[in-house]
């Protein structure tokens, strides 16, 4: 899978507590994730900036790690051969609608698994109930 | 686990009952747009997640992506335009409006909620997705049966049990899903087809059985062109060849809605990525698979596979080449595996198979087994191969 960087464009601190869910999300469906939060910077002594926060974040995914950043600017962040930029502006992630169609997106894209697919188990009964109706299993299966 | 759907999930736009009821109520008063039979097929496909991750008829984005790259706009590999052709006679309509979708007899099968109206070069569009312009190609002869407008967007189908043939072998990507892992199958192989069975095939899809846990035997009864062996025909020459010579617990068959397109390599693609809808991990490519009169070289619809990552295909084609009963070896086999000349190979085409049966002769077993034979002929003889 292609490195994927997402950053979450956002003047506010808000912004940090919407990657821990997103990272969640992606990292339920088996995706690789790191998120890269503002504290991170300091912590690793780095200069506090977007700049140094976009050069790290294209480090770790060029190693084919999703990882999801936010910040004002996404400083000198391209996408390339390796490495894919996906920004998103804080408002649209909290609106259910866009924050699915972004996920879908990037799962079409190839960018982040998709969720496990399953048949509802409501449904699959009554499917199963047809396959035996047409002879397809036994009952037994 | 089975394979996953294409681009993830299986796209469910399918209604019945209450919901379609529903449906019929809110296009009364809308326009209406009428849906030929290939698209009637397609709208089928679609609402049953066959076609995932489409949800509706191309828009011009998907289209021209597809066309150009074999890639729907959003990234997923797709080989060939889904789309719905304007009318002549049907109503002017914008992005944004909702219309109802009708057949020539007036009978509603869905909705389309329009985003895209946009004229097509249907003979650019001839040229890279069947590869000529050339109208004696049922392809070709389709589109310039169009008036180069088409209509996208995402449509909800109608589901009409009623009407459907072969209603004890319609199983949807869900079901077939279900059944699979009901079965205990990890893996299974799809094999498409729209002839009636020969020898040649029953050796290919038992080799391929040999390496996966299932067989889905999947005959395609959408439309076809003249001259092929009806349905009916052939769903009748597998449904006897089953009961005797494979193994039940290993093999399934059901219909496959779609229409031909006779596309060659770009539908050998578009088979293989709709069979992974179905849950399918194999798919088997013949010689000139979706082929035509000779439009297509031999190895064209095996080698296109290649041109993608497999991990973005997420099927596996086996490419198989045309079988025979060698006399020398004493069984069936392949140029792969037989050290003889074609002297010794039992291989009839098509056209001759058609000439014998015309004629009341009995193709020999080492082609055709008898009790399929005896179908073909008896079908040759009320004239139905058409």
């Amino acid at each position: 899978m292609k490195g994927l960087v997402i950053w979450i464009r956002t003047e506010t601190k808000s912004g940090e507590s919407l990657l821990d869910d997103l990272g969640r999300d992606i990292r339920d469906r088996g995706g690789r994730v790191e998120v890269f939060h503002s504290k991170t910077v300091e912590d690793l002594g780095m200069e506090k900036n977007d700049r140094a926060k976009a050069i790290a974040c294209a480090m770790l995914a060029g190693h084919g790690i999703v990882v999801l950043a936010s910040g004002t600017e996404k400083s000198g962040l391209n996408s390339g051969d390796t490495l894919e930029i996906r920004e998103v502006e804080e408002s649209e992630l909290r609106l259910d609608e866009l924050h699915d169609s972004f996920l879908r997106n990037l799962e079409l894209a190839g960018l982040i698994p998709p969720p496990r697919f399953d048949v509802n188990p409501d449904e699959e009964k009554e499917i199963l109930k047809k396959l035996q109706d047409l002879g397809y299993i036994d009952s037994e299966s | 686990m089975l394979v996953p759907p294409h681009g993830g999930r299986l796209t469910d736009r399918q209604y019945e009952g209450g919901e379609a009821e529903k449906i019929i109520e809110q296009v009364k008063g809308e326009k209406l747009l009428t849906l030929n039979t290939r698209e009637k097929n397609d709208l089928e496909m679609i609402g049953n997640g066959a076609m995932s991750p489409l949800e509706g008829f191309m828009t011009k984005n998907d289209y021209e992506s597809v066309c150009d790259l074999m890639r729907l706009a959003s990234g997923p590999v797709w080989s060939l335009p889904v789309v719905f052709a304007s009318k002549n006679g049907d109503p002017d309509v914008s992005p944004g409006e909702h219309v109802g979708l009708k057949d020539r007899e007036g009978t509603i099968w869905g909705d389309l909620q329009i985003e895209s109206v946009f004229e097509a070069d249907l003979a650019a569009e001839a040229d890279k997705t069947l590869g000529t312009n050339d109208n004696s190609h049922p392809g070709v002869a389709y589109l310039n049966s169009l008036n180069g407008k088409y209509i996208g967007g995402k449509i909800r189908s109608i589901r009409r049990r009623d009407t459907e043939s072969f209603q004890n072998y319609r199983l949807d990507p869900k079901e077939t899903r279900v059944l699979f892992r009901a079965r205990g199958w990890k893996t299974a192989v799809a094999f498409q087809t729209r002839n009636p069975i020969h020898r040649a095939h029953e050796y290919i899809q038992k080799c391929a059985l040999e390496i996966v846990d299932g067989l889905l035997l999947h005959p395609l009864v959408g439309e076809t062109q003249e001259g092929d062996i009806p349905a009916d025909v052939r769903m009748r020459c597998y449904a006897e060849i089953l009961k005797d010579y494979y193994p039940s617990s290993r093999v399934a068959m059901s219909v496959f809605p779609a229409a031909m397109r006779y596309a060659g390599p770009r539908e050998a693609i578009f088979h293989a990525l709709l069979r992974k809808n179905y849950g399918c991990s194999h798919f088997i490519v013949g010689r000139d698979h979706a082929g035509v009169g000779n439009f297509y070289g031999t190895y064209d619809a095996q080698m296109i596979f290649d041109r993608f990552d497999s991990d973005e295909l997420g099927i596996i084609p086996l490419k198989f080449e045309h079988a025979f009963y060698c006399t020398e070896c004493g069984n069936m086999a392949t140029s792969k595996t037989c050290a003889h000349d074609s002297k010794s190979h039992v291989f009839l085409s098509g056209k001759k198979v058609r000439e014998m049966l015309k004629e009341g002769k009995m193709p020999p077993p080492e082609f055709t087994r008898p009790e399929i034979a005896e179908i073909l002929m008896e079908a040759s003889r009320k004239g139905d191969n058409r």
